[in-house]
């Protein structure tokens, strides 16, 4: 095996931005993702000034009903897609021993659209109207051209079909690489756990999110070519279209990041992954169920058989159960290394759980009568795919970012930043739960003094600026650890899966050589072959 | 058929516990279990640590669990939903609501008393305790969403259909009830006061408004 350590190759911005290889893309896609990150982040952190006190302070009702509409539109379509998508799109053809992704134009050309959808959509805030503000989910009538006149929504539609689009593109040729790139010796149950969990996400991209770009497209033809949604029935079909790309969307979000956290639990605890086959299988059956399960957002519709939905949707406890105990057993009986990767896998299982299992609470119609459109519902989610999703990207920042740059991130910084983000999510998004329990419903510039919601808001507001000092170490961290290189080494962390078996970063066709392949972790069995040796 | 409901407020209060206390249980559970294998494990100088026995069958022990609990919280759900969502044959109280950009009307059929407000100001809905009420909910515009934080229950307003649904309110609950669907600028003003009567008082004070809204219109139909 040859992993000859190189000299970072000096690249012009205009060959990188261009560049098709897999590497380039995806990390151009993750750099953007961040970008926008940053951006829906700061439109979070007006938010929650505005809502600091009761009354209005800062903006506008018209403008926080554009902050609300961009945050979280600029989360789920241009920040944790992407990025889920990136990392599989980087990983997953040298996890499997490829020497590039399938169909690399195609994924680059998912790049573009992705990139065009989201200045698209943030280009909004420029038009006279302001950017869209009918929510991320911009359900009709209050979509439609009579409720929502102007270019700013518009744009916000064009920008959503071509970032969803993108992304399918990409989905695509990451799922071509596994079904048809693998190395020789990689059959299908040999895939690492990461590899498996990007195909079911990816799975789920492809037959969900054409679903929402049609639907963007009959929203668009309503607004400008006539009645599409304005039939009896049509407010609602609009709603079965948005949900059937909107909660697969969920686990598009999260899968790949339970892949991460699941190996990075693995390396960490230094020993293989605790029960492979009952992992792949719950993720299998989760992304069966994933796709059965999207009118739980209507329950307070009364136009869904609640029940039905109800029952996949608490089902969904039996393969996460499953996923947990997996990655927990795997750290029973390891000899565990609390590196910053591993802090924020535990941060991304401890935080998650609790997003999960108010999920089961949503899931239930009568507690979701109450709860739905309120705060408790803000909180839930943003336990998921805060707590969670963002949890794990950070897990899979500082454990690859050592493989994608040659360089190590700052493990004292890493450290700043986890204890930042674990009181910061927890102090924000806590509070929120009992906001909407006690009566505050969503994307509400104000809320009454009198209502008993002061002081929630207030903690809130105030664990939205530790959330952001964290994300600012995570910055400076980039910035210091790429200026400042400590170099990493092929495999800093006795890594188990094939991309620490070349150089990093990894040479334009990926591998000099393979080692070989007999299992899902197959460094581990080099090393425990050379353990066994006399 | 299901039960009548004590009230709706009490049906939720009661699954809600139960949901909560098995949630609370296994975030104890599972949080006790990752902090015991990140500090019991941690920095231990074996590089290549040996399966723990038995973790196998403790797994197949787990997914059994994890399973009973999701049949046992499905069969309160469904239970619970059932009396939620029962509507009665012949309602003796029904309510009409119109929800618009941004406020609401509330008409009561046959009595001819409409109370309609705003943002700027909130109309009063009143409505007799202890009996089910039906209320029929309609929109005028986009989709609104009628929700009363006290009575832990809310429907959609669409403004193709009419959805109906009945709440059984307990007695002297005076409360605010707003719209839960964002439905433009004015949402978060988009407010109602809930008052419950008892039922004489109720007759009453509708008959009062039936007279001054028959005086207001000149005289009798």
């Amino acid at each position: 095996m040859s992993t000859v350590a190189q000299p970072l190759p000096r690249v012009g911005p205009f060959e990188w931005a261009l560049s098709i290889d897999h590497k380039r893309v995806a990390a151009r896609t993750a750099a953007l993702a961040l970008v926008f990150f940053l951006a829906s982040g700061f439109l979070a952190l007006l938010m929650r000034s505005e809502l600091a006190q009761p009354g209005l302070q800062f903006v506008s009702t018209d403008t926080y009903d554009q902050l609300f509409t961009i945050h979280g539109s600029g989360m789920i379509y241009l920040v944790v897609t992407p990025l889920a998508l990136a990392l599989g799109l980087y990983f997953v053809p040298l996890q499997v021993g490829a020497a590039d992704v399938a169909a690399p134009r195609l994924a680059s050309l998912g790049f573009w659209l992705y990139a065009g959808g989201g200045f698209t959509m943030y280009a909004g805030f420029m038009t006279s109207g302001g950017a869209g503000k009918a929510g991320w989910t911009a359900f009709y009538p209050l979509s439609g051209e009579q409720a929502s006149p102007g270019t700013g929504m518009d744009m916000w539609i064009i920008g959503v079909a071509l970032a969803v689009s993108g992304m399918a593109l990409v989905a695509a040729t990451i799922m071509l690489t596994l079904l048809r790139h693998r190395a020789p010796q990689m059959s299908i149950t040999r895939m690492p756990p990461f590899c498996w969990a990007t195909f079911f996400t990816c799975a789920m991209t492809v037959t969900s999110f054409p679903v929402l770009v049609v639907a963007m497209g009959l929203l668009f033809a309503d607004r400008h070519l006539g009645p599409v949604f304005d039939t009896p029935g049509g407010p609602a079909t609009y709603q079965h279209l948005f949900w059937f790309y909107g909660h697969p969307v969920v686990y598009v979000m999260f899968f790949p990041f339970l892949g991460v956290v699941a190996e990075v639990a693995a390396t960490f605890s230094r020993r293989r992954l605790f029960g492979y086959p009952a992992l792949i299988i719950s993720l299998f059956a989760f992304t069966g169920l994933s796709m059965t399960v999207w009118a739980h957002h209507m329950f307070a519709t009364g136009q869904v058989n609640n029940q039905y939905y109800s029952l996949t949707s608490t089902s969904l406890a039996i393969p996460a159960g499953v996923e947990y105990f997996d990655v927990i057993a795997t750290m029973i009986g390891g000899a565990i290394l609390l590196r910053a990767p591993m802090l924020f896998a535990l941060g991304f299982l401890s935080l998650f759980l609790i997003g999960g299992l108010t999920g089961i609470i949503v899931g239930s119609p009568p507690l979701d009568y109450h709860v739905h459109d309120t705060y408790f519902v803000v909180a839930h989610f943003h336990y998921t795919l805060f707590g969670g999703s963002m949890m794990g990207a950070f897990a899979a920042a500082y454990y690859w970012f050592p493989k994608a740059t040659g360089a190590m991130l700052r493990e004292w910084l890493g450290r700043v930043q986890f204890v930042l983000l674990f009181v910061g999510v927890n102090l924000t998004f806590f509070p929120m739960f009992l906001l909407g329990y006690d009566g505050m419903q969503r994307r509400v510039a104000d809320y009454s003094p009198n209502a008993g919601l002061t002081t929630n808001n207030a903690l809130a507001t105030a664990g939205a600026f530790v959330i952001a000092a964290g994300v600012l170490a995570f910055v400076v961290n980039l910035v210091v650890s790429l200026r400042r290189r400590v170099p990493a080494g092929h495999d800093p962390w006795a890594g188990q899966t094939l991309e620490w078996a070349t150089t990093s970063p990894p040479p334009r066709l990926n591998f000099a050589s393979l080692p070989p392949i007999r299992s899902y972790a197959p460094l581990l069995d080099l090393r425990e072959r050379e353990e066994r040796a006399p | 058929m299901a039960l009548p409901a004590e009230s709706t407020a009490s049906d939720f209060r009661g699954l809600f516990t139960l949901y909560m206390a098995i949630a609370i249980a296994v975030a104890v559970l599972v949080l006790a279990a990752i902090a015991y294998a990140a500090i019991r494990y941690r920095d231990r100088e074996d590089m290549s640590p040996r399966q723990v026995r038995g973790l196998k069958q403790l797994e197949g022990v787990w997914v059994a669990l994890v399973t009973a609990t999701v049949v046992v919280l499905l069969v309160s759900t469904f239970r619970t939903e059932d009396r939620v969502d029962a509507v009665a044959g012949d309602p003796q109280y029904s309510v009409r609501v119109v929800a618009f950009q941004w406020g609401w009307r509330f008409s009561y059929p046959g009595s001819g008393v409409t109370v309609t407000g705003n943002t700027q100001r909130p109309p009063m809905l009143a409505v007799p305790s202890g009996v089910p009420v039906r209320f029929e909910i309609t929109s005028r515009d986009v989709i609104h969403s009628f929700w009363v934080p006290a009575l832990r229950f809310k429907r959609d307003a669409f403004p193709d259909r009419v959805s109906e649904f009945d709440l059984t309110v307990e007695p002297g609950v005076s409360t605010t009830g707003r719209c839960a669907e964002f439905c433009g600028l004015g949402h978060d003003g988009m407010e109602f006061e809930l008052v419950s009567m008892e039922r004489g008082d109720f007759d009453r004070w509708l008959k009062g408004r039936e007279r001054r809204a028959r005086s207001a219109s000149g005289g009798p139909e």
